[in-house]
């Protein structure tokens, strides 16, 4: 079964009339569920563009996008963001934490957005940052963490709504070599043991492996798909 | 963004108080006057509308003939003496201090017997008196001793804002006996007044022009200026209407003010935070939920603010009324509890407004921007 799927996809960055920059150019590409999809490049060849506009995060110039079966641009803003909000989680390069609350509020931070409500889904937080190492922390705020373990909780935030689409960008790009290797550990874990399907955007061409799917970008376009990128050596 | 809610919250709870409470000053000593024409010594209205509103000393003096002149003239209904006695205000003389007083005539009066006929089923005896809101008898006292005599304060009238509140009400008669006592009694004596009059109270025949039977009055009576009640205070009105057109002004230009530098904090403030709105939009905010958060915290601060605000504004003008009237050149009623209430809801209101309308265009336009736009910036 499909869970991505991408039609001539484009996406120009700049004014009308003015000079524009086409940071994605007429993508094709399909993303089938389980897929642990390694997407690499050079900085700004278009990967969390194509991301983005995966998640229904950015409007493509043209193209369809369809998620789950669901053209995301042929749904209201509120139907897209509870599709993002129930079938997709995301982890970002940068620190996404929100200072203000706790771990285990940050976690169940998307449950605000759903019918759940956050009071259904301590249980789960808790659970969830155990998973990632940090259940003796839930009551810590963002501050009290090194940037591998916030993003270690980043991941658990993805997982509360028990999405099928997992998204990530860069995700490794700010930490030291051992804390990357955690993340990607609990990547592969949560691949293998729940079934999720997963887009990566990375730089790094040594967590190619790590994935069962393997896509070269630049210049805003996809290279042929590599027949090589075999099902998860990990080192 | 709180301290501009603050400032217009401020500024439209003190506007709204000073113009209403001027206004209604007025209204209640023209209404406590009773009169629907004022007949003063020639050159002397001015004094007198002083004398009554804020209290300023005045010796404004005429023969008791003159109110038989009036009374002669054409239109007249009813025409009564009033004398203002000596404004106490720093003396040493009696038991209470700053105090005004007027007596009236009890035969031909029509302003404040009938009110005593009225309240207290009795006209006022010798030694009686009536006080304004603010006359009390003093503490440990069981009457007010004024120039070596002793009153009897049987009655308080309702609050009006004016130096009426610091009168004390009595018959002629009255007035004659204390001006006796103080001759022996007092370190100070009252000068002999009983053959003169400050004023004449005239109630005009029924249909009849008010404005023209105090014409009549100024034609037969050469010695006197007949003023309309209506007309009675004017300068004090136009002073009232002068300042709160510069405070109208001021709010305005507090409002332009604030909306712009609330506009521009909360933009910054926003943009600031734009990389969470992003983050919040894919973790599954809608626009809708972003516009109602920025919104929310918008109101959320102008009511802090506001509330800020309105407190200060009500400390302002009831601990320092005496020093604003003193300003302002004029009386300010102050509103009653309830008067109050509405009105610091109004300051909140306005002040809710402005800072929802200077919100409003970043709130709505972070909601609309594209989420990885937001995260890029």
């Amino acid at each position: 079964m499909t869970t991505v799927s991408l039609r001539g996809v484009g996406k120009a960055y700049g004014d009308k009339g003015a000079a524009t920059f086409a940071a994605l150019r007429d993508v094709d590409l399909d993303i089938e569920a389980g897929d642990y999809l390694i997407i690499t490049g050079r900085s700004g060849c278009g990967k969390t563009t194509l991301l983005n506009i995966a998640a229904g995060l950015a409007i493509p110039t043209s193209g369809t996008v369809k998620v789950d079966g669901v053209d995301l641009w042929g749904i209201s803003d509120a139907e897209r963001s509870n599709l993002r909000n129930r079938n997709m989680g995301f982890v970002f390069q940068f620190p996404s934490l929100m200072p203000g609350l706790t771990l285990e509020q940050n976690v169940t931070l998307p449950l605000e957005f759903s019918d759940a409500g956050p009071a259904d889904g301590v249980e789960r937080a808790r659970e969830l940052l155990e998973l990632v190492g940090l259940g003796h922390r839930a009551g810590a705020l963002p501050r009290e963490l090194s940037a591998g373990q916030q993003q270690r909780v980043v991941v658990a935030r993805a997982l509360i709504n028990q999405p099928t689409l997992l998204l990530a960008d860069e995700p490794s790009s700010d930490l030291d070599e051992d804390t990357e290797a955690e993340i990607m550990a609990i990547f592969r874990r949560i691949h293998e043991e729940r079934g999720l399907t997963i887009m990566m955007a990375t730089h790094a061409r040594n967590l190619i492996p790590f994935g069962t799917r393997h896509l070269e970008m630049a210049d805003g376009t996809v290279s042929p798909e590599s027949p090589s990128a075999a099902p998860t050596p990990a080192p | 963004m709180g301290g501009c809610a603050l400032l217009v919250a401020a500024m439209v709870l003190t506007t709204v108080v000073i113009s209403r409470g001027g206004q209604e000053s007025l209204r209640l000593a023209r209404e406590r006057l009773g009169a629907d024409v004022v007949v003063v010594p020639r050159g002397s209205v001015t004094g007198v509308e002083g004398a009554l509103l804020l209290g300023n000393a005045t010796n404004t003096y005429m023969p008791r003939g003159v109110v038989d002149e009036v009374r002669a003239v054409s239109g007249v209904a009813q025409a009564s003496p009033q004398l203002y006695l000596t404004s106490m205000a720093n003396s040493s003389c009696c038991s209470v201090s700053l105090m005004f007083m007027f007596a009236f005539d009890p035969v031909t009066d029509f302003t404040i017997a009938p009110w005593l006929a009225e309240n207290l089923g009795r006209d006022l005896q010798i030694g009686q008196a009536v006080g304004g809101s603010d006359v009390f008898v003093p503490q440990g006292d069981e009457k007010i001793k004024l120039y070596g005599y002793e009153f009897d304060l049987v009655a308080n009238l309702e609050r009006t804002g004016t130096n009426l509140d610091q009168t004390l009400f009595m018959t002629y008669p009255t007035a004659n006996a204390m001006q006796e006592i103080s001759q022996t009694e007092a370190k100070m004596a009252l000068p002999v007044l009983t053959d003169t009059v400050s004023s004449v109270l005239v109630k005009v025949d029924e249909g009849t022009d008010r404005s023209q039977v105090a014409a009549a009055i100024g034609e037969a009576v050469p010695e006197v200026d007949a003023v309309p009640s209506v007309q009675m205070f004017s300068s004090y009105g136009d002073q009232i209407s002068g300042v709160l057109r510069t405070l109208i002004v001021i709010v305005v230009l507090t409002v332009i003010l604030s909306l712009t530098l609330m506009g521009v904090i909360f933009w910054m403030s926003v943009n600031e935070r734009s990389r969470q709105i992003g983050v919040l939009r894919a973790l599954g905010a809608t626009q809708r939920y972003v516009l109602l958060a920025y919104m929310t915290e918008a109101g959320l601060l102008a009511l802090a603010g506001g509330l800020a605000g309105v407190v200060l504004a009500t400390v302002v003008v009831y601990f320092f009324h005496d020093l604003l009237v003193s300003a302002l050149g004029f009386t300010i009623l102050l509103p009653s509890a309830l008067s109050l209430v509405l009105l610091v809801v109004v300051g909140l209101l306005v002040a809710l407004a402005v800072a929802a309308a200077a919100a409003f265009v970043p709130a709505l336009r972070a909601s609309r921007q594209e989420p990885a736009v937001a995260m890029r910036e």
